[in-house]
C-alpha cells in the first residue's frame, strides 16, 4: 500500500491560505482488513494523515517546494464525528492559519459526501531540510523533492491551483 | 480556603480554552458552549473529566449536564419541550438560566442553557457543599 | 500493511497503565513512501501505537465489554524523527474511566529519551453514539489485539 493518503487536490489558493482535497476509501486498501474485520471504516489516524497531507501540500506550493521534509509536530483537538465506510469519501478542506518558513498552523476539517462534518483538528507542521541535519544529504533532499513535484502532478496539483486563479479572476 | 467565584471562573475559562481552541477573550459568561465556542458531543465528556481534575470534584453522569432529560422524547411535542419536561429539567438543572429557554422552548435551542456560567454556577455550587 | 501498531506489551496493570513497545523496520513498506530517501517513522502512525496501547488497556479495565474507539486526540505532539532501527516505547495511564468514556494520558520515548505526548478521549460507543449504525457485536477488540495481551500474560507466567 502507498502511504499517500489523498487521491486528488480539488482546488488550492495560496493566496488565501486555502487547499481542499479528496480521498476516496477502497475496501481494497489492506488495512481495513483488520480495521475492522467485520466492520471496515477508515482508522481516524488515517485521517488525521489525509488532513496532514493535504496540508503539506499547501505548504510546497506556497513555498515553491524549498523544504523537502514537512511532518507534524502538533495536532490537538482532533475531533472525530462519524465514519468513512469503503465507498465512501473524506473531502479535506485546510486553512492556513500561518505558513513561516519552518513552521506553519492550520485548520482542518474532514467531510463526507453528504457535506456533513466528520472530523477536524488543529495542526502545526514542521517544515526543513535534510542538509539542516548534514551537508551530505542535499542529494537526498534533491531527490525527495523531485519526488513529491512528481506526485504534485499526480495528485492534479498544478490543475487545482490553475482552478482557484481562474475562479478568482473571474470574481 | 475556598475559591471566589472569581477564581472559579478563571479556571473554568483555562479549561474551555484548552479543550476547544478557543482564544481566551472568546470566553465570557454569557458565551454559549455549542454556538459561540462550537463544543461537540465529544468535548462535553471532555470537559467533564477535565472538571474533575482541575477542581477535584467528582461530576456524576447527568449532573451538569442533563442529557438523558434532554434527550427524553417524552418531554417533547412538535420540538417544543413539554410543561412537564422543562420542570423536569429546571429540577435537573439549578446552575442554569432558564429566562430565555422558558420564553421559547424550542428543542433544538436548548443546549444554548449550556453556558459558560452555567458551568462556573455548577463548580461554585460543588465546592461550597 | 497489518494494522497493529504495537509489537508487545512489557508492563500490564489492569486499570492503571500499561506499556508497549515497537519496533521501527525498514521492512514496512509505507516508509518507504515517507518518505522516498529517508525513511521517517509517519506521527499520525505514533498517534495509533498510543491509541492501540490505551485503548487495550480501556478495554481490558472494563472487560472488553464496551467498544473503545478513539473519539478525540487532546493533543499529539512530536519533538523529533523516528528512523529504521528504533524502538518506540509507549507509557498510557488512565486518568479518568466511566461507563461512557475513557482519557488517558500517554508519553512516547526513544532510548529513554522524550519523543511524543500524546493525550486522547475514548468513547465506549454503545452507551455514547446516538445515529450512528454499527454492529451488536464488539469489532473492536479482534483476536490480533487480545492475543498481544495473552502473550504479555504468558510472558509475564514464565518469568
Amino acid at each position: 500500500m502507498k502511504f499517500i493518503l489523498i487521491d486528488r487536490i480539488v482546488s488550492m489558493d495560496p493566496g488565501q491560505g486555502r487547499i481542499v482535497a479528496r480521498k476516496q476509501l477502497s475496501l481494497a486498501e489492506e488495512y481495513l482488513a483488520d480495521h475492522f474485520p467485520t466492520f471496515p471504516v477508515m482508522p481516524g489516524v488515517m485521517m488525521l494523515e489525509a488532513m496532514v497531507q493535504t496540508s503539506s501540500w499547501l505548504v510546497r506550493a506556497t513555498q515553491g517546494f524549498s523544504k523537502s521534509m514537512i511532518v507534524l509536530a502538533e495536532a490537538k483537538n482532533v475531533n472525530y464525528k462519524s465514519f468513512v465506510a469503503p465507498g465512501g469519501v473524506l473531502e479535506v478542506t485546510s486553512e492556513a492559519v500561518q505558513i513561516d518558513d519552518t513552521e506553519s498552523d492550520f485548520k482542518a476539517v474532514g467531510r463526507g459526501a453528504d457535506g456533513g462534518e466528520i472530523v477536524k483538528a488543529r495542526l502545526k507542521l514542521r517544515h526543513y531540510n535534510l542538509t539542516d541535519l548534514d551537508a551530505s544529504l542535499a542529494e537526498t533532499d534533491e531527490k525527495l523533492v523531485s519526488v513529491m513535484k512528481q506526485r504534485f502532478e499526480l495528485l492534479g496539483g498544478p490543475a487545482a491551483v490553475q482552478l482557484a486563479a481562474v475562479t478568482a479572476a473571474g470574481e | 480556603m475556598a475559591m471566589s467565584r472569581d477564581e472559579v471562573f478563571e479556571k473554568v475559562k483555562d479549561v474551555l480554552v484548552d479543550a476547544l481552541g478557543v482564544d481566551d477573550d472568546e470566553v465570557s459568561e454569557g458565551a454559549t458552549l455549542t454556538g459561540d465556542l462550537g463544543a461537540e458531543s465529544i468535548d462535553f465528556l471532555d470537559i467533564v473529566f477535565r472538571l474533575e481534575r482541575t477542581f477535584s470534584i467528582k461530576i456524576p453522569r447527568g449532573e451538569l449536564f442533563p442529557d438523558d432529560i434532554m434527550n427524553n422524547p417524552e418531554y417533547v411535542e412538535n420540538g417544543r419541550m413539554t410543561e412537564k419536561g422543562m420542570t423536569t429539567l429546571k429540577n435537573a438543572m439549578p446552575h442554569a438560566d432558564f429566562t430565555d429557554f422558558e420564553k421559547d422552548p424550542d428543542v433544538a435551542k436548548m443546549t444554548d442553557l449550556f453556558t459558560v456560567k452555567t458551568i462556573v454556577n455548577y463548580v461554585t455550587a460543588k465546592l461550597a457543599a | 500493511m497489518r494494522w497493529v501498531w504495537i509489537d508487545k506489551f512489557t508492563d500490564f496493570q489492569s486499570g492503571i497503565r500499561a506499556t508497549a513497545i515497537k519496533n521501527v523496520s525498514l521492512a514496512e513498506e509505507h516508509l518507504h513512501d515517507h518518505f522516498p530517501g529517508w525513511p521517517v517513522m509517519p506521527a499520525s502512525l505514533i498517534v495509533e501505537g498510543m491509541a492501540q496501547t490505551a485503548g487495550i488497556l480501556v478495554g481490558e479495565a472494563r472487560k472488553f465489554e464496551e467498544k473503545v474507539i478513539l473519539a478525540k486526540v487532546k493533543r499529539a505532539s512530536f519533538l523529533k524523527e523516528v528512523r529504521p532501527g528504533d524502538q518506540l516505547r509507549y507509557d498510557a495511564e488512565i486518568e479518568h474511566l466511566t461507563e461512557e468514556a475513557a482519557a488517558t494520558i500517554g508519553r512516547v520515548t526513544l532510548d529513554g529519551e522524550p519523543l511524543a505526548e500524546i493525550d486522547i478521549v475514548f468513547s465506549h460507543i454503545d452507551n455514547n453514539m446516538s445515529g450512528l449504525v454499527f454492529p451488536e457485536e464488539n469489532f473492536v477488540f479482534t483476536d490480533e489485539f487480545k492475543s498481544l495481551l495473552s502473550s504479555y500474560n504468558v510472558s509475564t507466567k514464565n518469568a
